[in-house]
């Protein structure tokens, strides 16, 4: 049986030191078998303005067996599955330990969004562009995270309309906005000059 | 390599050892090997029941075969021995042999060169002491204030938790597999160790059961020259002491490379063996294992279950390979699983070329296997009923009839042989057309005068099964029985020993040393009847 009391101390912590660490965990339902954690994006990294929802279930043999976690926000990095949001972290598997929390484990996340480790990657796709074309890997991050990850996110639709109602192919926007990481000013300049 | 052995008729019980090296196996017969057995079969708890002489292996075997209480008692004995000579508690002791893979010598070593070094490397730190009397103590799991330190527990370190969050910790570790042997305070900074008597102290019976099964097992399997015989449902396990031969025979009739741990398959090695399986596995299996959940870890062949999104795989200890779930490779080496496709689709082109011929193969190699299983039951029949009824109605003993037996062990030898000549043919180089041919000649050789010693030793011998009395051809029958198995041991020692040595006879002498070297087929024809 998972020890609630022990999730319920763990929440408590969580919300008193939620403005220095800026780490929320909230339950999704009643049983606090389900909840959801936000990170903020580290500052000085592609993430950096987003927020990160990670969908955290607990298992039976919570807090000996590791929470399971996933990327509930679509994120471009090479250790994190860009079409599930899997996570690939030792201590989320056989590196876990009861001494360690909900907590601590959202700052390892956010570690990892910091530091990536394109040698152990979760998504090979984003590890070999992260390798071989690190710029362009940048601007697909920050294009992501502008595009799932901020409140504004939700624009990023109604620049693709208007930039294609001003004559631009479809994919050329997209790939334009994608490369500028989503200003809709620089985006025109590019396809005007390309 | 001709040693001047003519056509021997088997006149000696001289069955254990048939390819080896011929020097020392003057004194290998059935008694010896006999008496051998029964030594064994004489411990109470012994699973070893009937009993038959081995087919390989020379008589000073480079082997030794360890029943479950040999185990334990060696496993004991060298505990006992750690923990003596380095007073320190039987509990350290295993920790410091399991991590010298068991053996005494390197812990002596290791030990009294630089005791801190390893006691820091192994977690083995002095034991911090508390005073009781100090306040209020949180428990680093639950984080529950505890009053005083009588409910709390830690290793060495003292980093401190409640006796159930201890407990849960040792639990859920024992239930994940033997990786609890390796247990380190939970904390992620400590490196204090777990010892037996910790767990011992706060697990139940079923659980310290669990663990210290865990404990026996990892004696062989963490021992570099121990290993468990792959049989179905043995629990013998084989130490193997280096020599030239990796082919081994356990106490319950098993044999496999101790190498490689596939069915014996002198004399062809075990890389070609290793290809050959993976390719047969290939063309099979591919298919359901990606839809499956779980799948055999590439190194050590234990099931791992996939449970988490991400495709990192991490073998349970004390494995712990890292693999990829989608291609099976090596993670650390694993560039890109998308890089693959375009080797496969060449691959299937290849496949194609080479579909017919990878099925002239493995149609023989498999219909050799076959019959080489039908031939162990046969000869198991052969030993328990015919050579009794024999006995009764043509008057011998059942050592004068021994031959029967040894005819129908060479069948099971040769068959076993044959099927991994067809492993080894097919990764023979289709540019070396002087070694094919010779290969193929010896194999063709060998292969026709097994054919013929087993269709006689088959069929000859219904006549006399259904006589009513002692028949005067019976003699004969002795006679042919006897020269066929002679016969057939040359043809197949002749083609190991050319397929050991890769059939470099060819660069030599190329055709003539066919005509030389090679018995006449029709040697077999000339013979008595
Ligand atoms: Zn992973
Ligand atoms: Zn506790
Ligand atoms: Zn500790
Ligand atoms: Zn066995
Ligand atoms: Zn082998
Ligand atoms: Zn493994
Ligand atoms: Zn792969």
């Amino acid at each position: 049986m998972i020890d609630f009391g022990r999730v319920q101390k763990e929440l408590q912590e969580c919300s008193r030191d939620m403005a220095a660490s800026g780490i929320k965990v909230s339950p999704k339902s009643d049983n606090l078998a389900r909840l959801v954690g936000t990170i903020p994006g580290p500052i000085g990294t592609p993430y950096e303005g987003g927020t990160f929802q990670i969908d955290i279930s607990l298992p039976d043999g919570y807090p000996f067996e590791p929470p399971k976690m996933q990327f509930a926000t679509k994120v471009w990095h090479p250790n994190i599955s860009s079409q599930s949001g899997a996570i690939c972290l030792d201590i989320l598997k056989d590196q876990w330990s009861p001494a360690l929390t909900l907590k601590t484990a959202l700052l390892s996340v956010q570690a990892l969004l910091s530091a990536p480790e394109p040698d152990d990657p979760q998504d090979a796709v984003v590890a070999q562009q992260y390798i071989r074309e690190h710029q362009t890997f940048l601007g697909t991050a920050r294009y992501w995270t502008e595009s799932f990850a901020k409140a504004s996110s939700l624009g990023v639709e109604e620049k693709v309309q208007r930039l294609v109602e001003m004559g631009f192919a479809e994919a050329h926007v997209r790939s334009a906005l994608e490369a500028v990481g989503g200003d809709e000013n620089l985006a025109l300049e590019k396809l005007c000059s390309g | 390599m001709e040693t001047g052995d003519e056509i021997n008729i088997c006149s000696d019980n001289e069955v254990n050892d048939y390819y080896g090296e011929d020097a020392n196996n003057t004194d290998c017969n059935y008694d010896s090997l006999i008496k051998e057995e029964d030594s064994l079969d004489s411990d109470s708890d012994s699973p070893v029941a009937k009993k038959r002489p081995r087919l390989e292996g020379p008589p000073d075997r480079n082997y030794k075969v360890l029943k479950q209480s040999d185990i334990r008692e060696r496993q004991e004995k060298t505990i006992a021995e750690v923990a003596m000579v380095l007073s320190v508690s039987k509990a350290v002791a295993t920790v410091l042999l399991r991590h010298y893979n068991w053996s005494a010598g390197k812990v002596h070593e290791a030990w009294f060169s630089d005791e801190d070094r390893v006691r820091k490397n192994l977690g083995l730190l002095p034991i911090i002491e508390f005073p009781l009397d100090s306040t209020e103590v949180k428990c680093g799991i639950c984080f529950d204030l505890f009053p005083t330190r009588d409910e709390i527990v830690s290793a060495a370190c003292g980093h401190p938790y409640c006796v159930e969050c201890f407990r849960g910790y040792i639990r859920t570790s024992i239930n994940d597999g033997p990786g609890c042997l390796m247990l380190r305070c939970p904390d992620l900074s400590c490196s204090a160790v777990v010892d037996q008597d910790m767990v011992n102290s706060l697990v139940s019976e079923e659980e310290k059961q669990k663990y210290s099964t865990y404990l026996y097992r990892s004696y062989v399997e963490e021992n570099k020259k121990i290993k468990w015989c792959p049989g179905p449902g043995c629990e013998h396990a084989i130490e193997f002491d280096d020599n030239q031969g990796w082919d081994v025979t356990c106490a319950c009739d098993f044999s496999f490379c101790w190498n490689c741990v596939e069915d014996a398959h002198r004399p062809v090695d075990c890389e070609t063996v290793a290809n050959w399986m993976a390719k047969n596995d290939d063309e099979s299996e591919t298919k359901t294992w990606i839809l499956a959940q779980t799948k055999p870890c590439p190194k050590c062949a234990k099931p791992i279950e996939k449970n988490e999104g991400c495709m990192h795989m991490t073998c349970h200890s004390p494995c712990r390979y890292q693999f990829c779930w989608i291609c099976l490779g090596d993670w650390h080496n694993h560039i890109n699983c998308n890089g693959y496709k375009e080797d496969k689709r060449k691959e299937v082109e290849d496949a194609k070329r080479h579909v017919q011929k990878y099925n002239h193969y493995y149609e023989r190699w498999a219909a050799h296997n076959l019959s080489r299983l039908k031939a162990v039951s046969d000869l198991g029949r052969v030993q328990t009923e015919q050579i009794e009824q024999l006995s009764e109605i043509h008057g011998k003993t059942q050592i004068e009839l021994g031959f029967i037996a040894e005819a129908w062990q060479q069948i099971v030898e040769c068959r076993r042989v044959l099927k991994w000549t067809y492993a080894y043919g097919y990764y023979l180089p289709e540019a070396e057309d002087a070694k094919k041919q010779l290969f193929e000649f010896l194999q063709g050789e060998a292969e026709a005068g097994l054919e013929r010693l087993h269709g006689y030793a088959e069929k000859e011998v219904r006549q006399f099964l259904n006589a009513d009395e002692r028949s005067v051809n019976f003699e004969g029958f002795e006679l042919k029985l006897k020269s066929l198995t002679g016969v057939t041991k040359k043809y197949f020692e002749k083609l190991v020993r050319a397929l050991e040595n890769g059939l470099s006879e060819v660069q030599e002498a190329g055709k003539s040393y066919m005509e030389e070297h090679c018995i006449s087929y029709f040697e077999i024809c000339e013979l008595p009847n």
